[in-house]
């Protein structure tokens, strides 16, 4: 090629002349090359055009869940450029501005290329060979004197698949602890109860196809936008080419509020009340498609008055008990459009504007929702009482008709989700489960008494077991709960506690290496080799492109070596050259079969992404349809539907009331607090800020007041302002009438920033069901600084 | 193309001829129909398929190629400036001005200027042109610069920015030298005063550029499958 490009460009540099006194009129831009400004001459000389040397890979993008498809163009061995995969039908050569510029976050001038180990309160350089000693030293030592359950790994749903296989390997397998979590829990976890709830599986029964046959899309709490940014411009070019119409339903207005047909507002913790006064409407007007309630759909009650997780050691368990058609009518009669109006704020009109949407049978409906939805004391309610909606009308698992829950990191499906590195589960079903217990012990390799048959702590309560010294050993890995975890302040305090041996893996220096005894340099995305799997289904291959900087190794393979290093080769055998395929290969096993099949390692590399349940070389589209999903048998005549999740083959309707949130403004701490995310950073923002262009565009953390409440306080744009809450206080500028505004008594702080961390402010409080904290409701004061 | 336009006068009111005594042949029922399909004079475009990205408008802006995209007025984009917005080839521009509504997505507001082009005089400049104005949701991808610097460093550098010229021969026009997707519309970078001085073309009347002007970024040579069997 090199040759070709040589010869092209030699020949063409001899003729430019002679051919310019022929055609005047044509510029052969000789100067131009003069100008260019272009400092690789030999390069030039050699390669006059873009692409010689440069090979195109495809990854998917390391940032959200959305999981669209790059080509990342690799040439002497860095990255060099990205662009959206064509072939890939998510994003369909489409990125946002942090996929466009996801290359850069590898090259941060501050990546941590060596282990650190604290001697005499300082981190000091060591071998990572050295670090990893003292690792498995220390976790020995550990389960020594405290016991296995004193040992624990916290990663996250940016764990590529092999990562936290061999992690559930390790913990639950290998040592024999189910001390097993993932930042997942904060941002999915509702979701997960939500779909167990309803239809026994997790995931979503559609996916991303949806959107091309949806009439109306409502979000619920979900500002797209900027958090999903792709799936919205799939969403607006469906509004432009087909008139579909979007309902942005928030409690805060931001430029997805602006983009959509129709804004409503409504006030924190309402949504349980919408959702049945929408359901209210639904019955009353005689919109119940009567015939998919009878043959699909059974009704529940859980209990009620459930709690919020404040207290340490917080124990609760829900219990269906059955319900019917009759007893629902009963129950939605506290739901009436003009009493949720005077709670909700959502006028009657509007209510019932959105229950004609739904309840329209020539209309095909998609609900989108994320953290909105699941960061809420009463998350997997929430999550339950929009699939009712769905139910109710039956616009559920066919094309268009699709309630649809987003995720936020790259793998929170494809990892935590599927391979289950959450307490309760195993890559195959829950610890709970003497089956599931029996397989995985069976495919691992292990005695199945080495698998604890109870959950032990999920991440709130990890961290308060920290803090009690319960706790004495945690490896955290590619996350960052120093800047995460809600009620900062107490996990803080409790992990700097003397006796607690914390060990971090990441790629920057952040709030969470700050407080490490140990930090092991990770190879990042695609210095090495794995897979992510997205919100709909969809597992992505990706290639190691590059050789990870210094010692820095992949976290699959760090806890390799700390369980061959815990005298576990046996278990974890692998050639370095070949253990990704092979770790695949064996997890794989743990869903065979019609309803989880996933894709072949080979097809793997080859595709732009595979959709489970993966069945004789086809991806299933739609789940619980027989038009599509070969694991559905319906039974009844006409109906493509068969819910086979739970054991009567019917989804579950669980009648779920409004209950209030656990901490609401008073006089002392009168305004709401609401977190979030801008579109410029990425979760706490450790690898996007290293990105000039995304820190250029948003350098810093503000507090959104609404403008009359900042006239009130007489705060200006701009100014530093105290907020506090009965858990801490932070100081951060004002942003008023900028790119969101959060309604009147209500404030917004993005939680990218670890300049500004507004989880010191937030509560502890969670789902009973899926303790899953609630990020977006507590209530703090605001206060101008008197300079 | 300019040649013997009284040729071109023929043909037209011979196919105007036809198209009359068809209609007078056929009747009002064709006439119906063609108003039902709309053909009522205006430029009727093949369906869109349905994806975000394409060779869709690859045709936009030849409407006014021939008045101001001839201009001579010097919008005073540089290759230089060209860069220093982007952080690699192919990489969405930053936006270099400050942008009033933090909470739009951008759409009509931005295509009032960035979608025809022209002279600004808030910004005392001749705009660029988006090459995808299909596109609404213009903050996924752009954003202004509020500070400058970075947070902690970086050592990122880019892929080598696609050399001018390279003619095969001297008779031949140039290749096209970078990826055109999202840019399938040459006239929007390469034409007018708010054009980059360096790439700007000669010949914007000319329109359909890719007749001459070929995609050479492939980095793969073609080989017949089987190899080389010749002796």
């Amino acid at each position: 090629m090199k040759r070709r490009a040589f010869f092209k460009f030699a020949a063409a540099s001899a003729a430019i002349s002679a051919a310019q006194s022929f055609f005047p009129s044509i510029s052969f831009n000789q100067e131009g090359e003069e100008n260019s400004g272009n400092t690789t001459d030999t390069e030039s000389t050699a390669n006059p055009l873009v692409g010689d040397g440069v090979e195109w890979k495809k990854t998917p993008c390391r940032f959200c869940g959305v999981g669209c498809g790059l080509l990342v163009a690799v040439e002497g061995g860095r990255a060099v450029a990205v662009q959206g995969d064509p072939a890939s039908p998510v994003n369909k050569g489409l990125c946002c501005v942090k996929g466009y510029h996801s290359i850069l976050a590898l090259y941060g001038a501050d990546r941590l290329r060596q282990a650190y180990v604290r001697k005499e309160g300082t981190l000091v350089p060591v071998p990572i060979a050295e670090a990893l000693d003292i690792v498995a030293q220390k976790m020995k030592e550990t389960i020594a004197e405290h016991g296995k359950d004193s040992v624990a790994i916290y990663g996250s749903g940016q764990w590529t698949i092999p990562d936290g296989y061999v992690a559930s390997k390790l913990m639950k397998g290998a040592i024999g602890t189910n001390n097993l979590e993932a930042n997942a829990r904060l941002c999915m976890a509702s979701a997960v109860t939500g779909f167990m709830t309803s239809f026994g599986l997790d995931e979503p029964m559609g996916c991303y196809e949806d959107i091309e046959h949806a009439d109306v899309f409502v979000l619920w709490g979900n500002n797209m936008a900027e958090m999903h940014p792709v799936l919205f411009s799939r969403l607006l070019d469906q509004k432009m080419k087909r008139g579909a119409r979007i309902i942005d339903l928030a409690t805060r207005t931001t430029r997805t509020s602006m983009a959509a047909d129709k804004s409503i507002l409504f006030a924190p913790q309402t949504d349980l009340a919408i959702a049945n006064a929408i359901c209210y409407e639904i019955t009353r007007n005689g919109w119940v498609n009567q015939e998919f309630v009878a043959n699909h759909v059974s009704f529940k009650r859980g209990k009620t008055n459930i709690g919020y997780g404040l207290e340490d050691k917080f124990k609760f368990e829900d219990a269906a008990t059955e319900s019917d058609f009759e007893d629902l009518k009963d129950f939605l009669e506290d739901y009436k459009p003009e009493k949720v109006e005077k709670l909700s704020g959502v006028t009657a009109a509007d209510i019932r504007y959105m229950a004609a949407l739904y309840g329209d049978p020539g209309k095909k409906v998609m609900s989108l929702w994320c953290m909105g939805m699941n960061q809420h004391t009463r998350g997997t309610w929430i999550n339950n009482l929009v699939y009712n909606i769905h139910l109710l009308v039956g616009k559920i698992a066919s094309p268009g008709n699709s309630p649809f829950s987003l995720t936020g990191q790259p793998s929170a499906c494809g990892t935590v989700r599927e391979v289950g590195t959450l307490t309760h589960k195993l890559p195959h079903g829950v610890v709970t489960n003497e089956e599931d217990r029996k397989m995985a012990a069976e495919i691992w390799g292990v005695p199945v008494e080495n698998i604890p048959s109870k959950p032990s702590l999920h991440t709130v309560e990890m961290f308060r077991a920290l803090d009690r010294g319960d706790l004495r050993f945690t490896w955290i890995q590619v996350t960052n709960p120093m800047v995460t975890m809600p009620k900062l302040n107490r996990y803080r305090e409790g992990i700097l506690k003397e006796d607690r041996f914390i060990v971090v893996s990441d790629v920057y220096p952040t709030p969470t290496t700050d407080i490490a005894d140990v930090i092991l340099p990770s190879a990042m995305w695609i210095e090495r080799e794995g897979m992510f799997g997205n919100s709909e289904r969809r597992t992505q291959h990706f290639e190691q492109m590059l050789t990870p900087p210094g010692e820095a190794m992949s976290d699959t393979w760090q806890l390799i070596e700390v369980a061959r290093r815990l005298g576990y080769k046996k278990l974890f055998p692998w050639s370095y050259e070949t253990h990704i395929e092979e770790i695949w290969k064996e997890y794989g096993r743990f869903h065979a079969g019609a309803k989880h099949g996933m894709a072949p390692y080979e097809v793997l590399k080859e595709r732009p992404g595979v959709m489970w349940p993966f069945v004789e070389g086809k991806e299933t589209k739609w789940r619980y349809n027989a038009d599509y999903d070969p694991a559905a048998k319906p039974e009844v005549d006409g109906s493509p539907f068969d819910f086979y999740g739970k054991p009567d083959h019917r989804a579950w309707f669980w009648l779920r009331p409004y209950e209030p949130a656990p901490e609401i403004p008073d006089e002392e701490y009168p305004f709401w607090l609401n977190t979030g995310r801008v579109i410029e950073h990425w979760h706490t923002g450790s690898m996007t800020r290293r990105v000039p262009i995304l820190h250029q565009g948003m350098p810093h953390a503000y507090v959104e007041i609404h403008p009359e409440d900042a006239a009130s306080l007489g705060i200006n744009n701009g100014e530093r302002v105290k907020l506090s809450s009965p858990r801490g206080e932070i100081v951060i500028p004002a942003s008023i009438n900028e790119r969101g505004i959060p309604a009147k008594g209500q404030v917004f702080v993005p939680f990218f920033d670890e300049a500004y961390l507004v989880n010191k402010l937030t509560l502890d409080a969670f789902c009973p069901i899926s303790k899953q904290p609630d990020y977006k409701k507590c209530a703090v004061r605001v206060e101008r600084i008197v300079a | 193309m300019n040649r013997k336009p009284e040729r071109r006068y023929i043909v037209i009111a011979l196919s105007i001829l036809l198209m009359a005594s068809s209609i007078v042949v056929v009747g009002e029922s064709l006439v119906e129909a063609l108003s039902e399909s709309g053909e009522k004079g205006e430029i009727i475009r093949p369906p869109v398929p349905s994806g975000l990205v394409g060779e869709i408008s690859g045709f936009e802006y030849s409407d006014v190629a021939q008045s101001y995209l001839k201009s001579s007025a010097e919008g005073g984009r540089t290759l230089t400036s060209f860069r220093a917005r982007r952080a690699y080839e192919g990489g969405p521009p930053m936006i270099p001005h400050k942008v009033d509504d933090d909470r739009s997505l951008g759409g009509e507001n931005c295509l009032t200027c960035h979608g025809k082009g022209g002279f600004v005089p808030k910004f005392n400049a001749y705009t660029p042109v988006t090459p995808h104005p299909n596109l609404k949701n213009c903050r996924q991808c752009h954003n202004p610069g509020r500070t400058g610097g970075t947070f902690r460093g970086s050592t990122f550098e880019p892929i080598a920015w696609p050399s001018l010229g390279g003619s095969v021969l001297p008779t031949s026009p140039p290749p096209i030298p970078h990826k055109i997707k999202m840019r399938e519309n040459c006239l929007a970078c390469h034409a007018g005063p708010g054009a980059v001085e360096e790439i700007r073309t000669t010949h914007p009347e000319r329109i359909n550029c890719r007749q001459c002007h070929a995609l050479s970024t492939d980095d793969e040579i073609w080989k017949r499958p089987g190899g080389d069997r010749l002796p």
